[in-house]
């Protein structure tokens, strides 16, 4: 080998031994550079991206919007007799409330955020909001739908954040199971071919009594996620040696996910 | 050969960032036109060994501070076991085996074979993936291969197949306006056709 080659494949070693050896904060610390470093092309690439899909969509459904925007008008009509009555209601409630001295279980401030990107590395299973620090969420923050649980948030820039997804593996959340006193670790697993992801509600148990249909909520554990969020519905149970598992088909289609809601720390 | 290193360097960073906009395609497996691969595979082939692995150790480390998630400072009474993945750092390692690959087969390519690199591109990236992929799998405590990670993996290899003439042929133009010599037939062709 040429002594140049050489010193250059030392050089390279050198080097990857250097970053193999960060720690998890100075990585963090890194991305948060290259972001913000790349953040003005990505806002500008973003935006250009939208006007463009915005205008595809105008040209190809202008016609179909005209016929959706007289049904959501009838539908708004409809919508403003009913919010008069939840008004009316709500108020009620509040009165019966206070007369009862009855607290509030949850009480969450809900951040609505658009994915803007699917599947922004080769394996790990994430997706990018546009939410960031400028509204005041964090890292770690659980992000859910009016379905269930849908993960928490990773990476987190300026103006927008990573989030993981509940079906990778990383992603880890304390559980319980409605009718049980059985807790639980739920998990990604690694999506079959052709099949729906599942996930695995592992540590529960080696005699539980778990059956299929039973819901699954997140226990609060840990503080991260609050308690009561529904995650899924059990499909199997499997015992094992120490402890049984149980696979857990997901309430959220996360094929289709499009609006999602961050639960800020503060709540 | 500084300006057209130059030259690359910026292809790479304009790669890097363009990289962001290119979508996985669910119905295709979720695999991607995985072009700062591509890119770096094609430069990797028209270089000196010890510049390949300049560019090596620059995309390497910006795909996986693009890529790279936390397994720290996670709450431990819900994290009972330590969550493995890969590590910050390992895409260099890869990176440069690809490169190396791809360096060894120069001599074809400077005989102005470009198709025959272009086919190695598509290889070095399925093999890039798989170990990449591999290696993932292995440190979660399994070796899960099935059928929808080999089409995922062959169809991001199809991308970079199809994209790599392109790249080609844009480092051809590069070469040129930079007066750098990457295929040695260039010469001989143009005196005899002059």
């Amino acid at each position: 080998m040429k002594p140049l080659n050489l010193i250059a494949l030392l050089c390279f070693l050198g080097g990857a031994t250097w970053a193999l050896t960060r720690s998890d904060r100075s990585v963090r610390s890194i991305q948060n550079a290259y972001y913000s470093a790349i953040s003005p092309f990505l806002k500008s690439g973003s935006a250009i991206e939208e006007k463009a899909r915005n205008f595809s969509n105008e040209v190809t459904h202008s016609r179909s919007l005209e016929a959706a925007l007289e049904v959501t008008k009838a539908e708004l009509d409809k919508l403003k007799l009913i919010e008069q009555r939840f008004d009316t209601l709500e108020a009620e409630n509040a009165r019966l409330r206070s007369a009862l001295k009855f607290t509030k279980n949850t009480n969450f401030t809900l951040i609505a955020a658009n994915i803007t990107r699917r599947q922004t590395t080769n394996w790990y299973k994430t997706v990018e909001i546009n939410r960031g620090e400028e509204s005041f969420i964090g890292i770690q923050n659980p992000v859910v739908t009016a379905e269930g649980l849908v993960g928490k948030i990773d990476l987190i820039a300026q103006d927008f954040a990573t989030v993981i997804l509940l079906t990778d593996k990383s992603c880890q959340v304390s559980a319980k199971v409605e009718g049980s006193a059985d807790l639980g670790i739920i998990s990604g697993r690694p999506a079959e071919y052709g099949k729906d992801p599942m996930l695995i509600l592992s540590y529960l148990p080696k005699n539980t009594n778990l059956k299929k249909g039973q819901r699954v909520f997140s226990d609060g554990r840990g503080g991260i996620t609050p308690a009561n969020i529904l995650i899924g519905t059990i499909e199997s149970v499997e015992s094992g040696a120490m402890y049984s598992e149980a696979l857990v088909h997901p309430a959220v289609n996360f094929n289709d996910l499009a609006t999602v809601f961050v639960i800020p720390r503060e709540n | 050969m500084l300006r057209y290193s130059i030259t690359l360097f910026c292809l790479i960073l304009l790669t890097v960032i363009l990289q962001q906009f290119v979508p996985a395609f669910i119905a295709l497996y979720n695999a991607r036109v995985f072009l700062l691969l591509a890119v770096f595979l094609c430069i990797a082939v028209t270089v000196p060994l010890p510049v390949m692995f300049l560019y090596a150790l620059i995309c390497g480390f910006l795909w996986d501070t693009q890529c790279a998630i936390s397994t720290s400072n996670l709450d431990a009474s819900v994290y009972v076991d330590s969550i493995q993945n890969i590590r910050f750092g390992s895409s260099i390692l890869l990176f440069g085996l690809a490169g190396a690959l791809m360096n060894g087969f120069q001599p074809i390519f400077r005989q102005g074979k470009w198709y025959l690199s272009a086919l190695l591109t598509g290889i070095s990236t399925f093999l890039y993936c798989l170990a990449e992929y591999s290696l993932l799998d292995f440190l979660r405590g399994s070796f899960t291969i099935n059928r929808g990670v080999m089409l995922q993996i062959s169809y991001t290899s199809l991308f970079s197949l199809l994209v790599a003439p392109l790249v080609f042929a844009l480092l051809f133009f590069i070469a040129r306006i930079s007066h750098y010599q990457i295929v040695v037939t260039q010469k001989r062709s143009f005196r005899r056709f002059t």
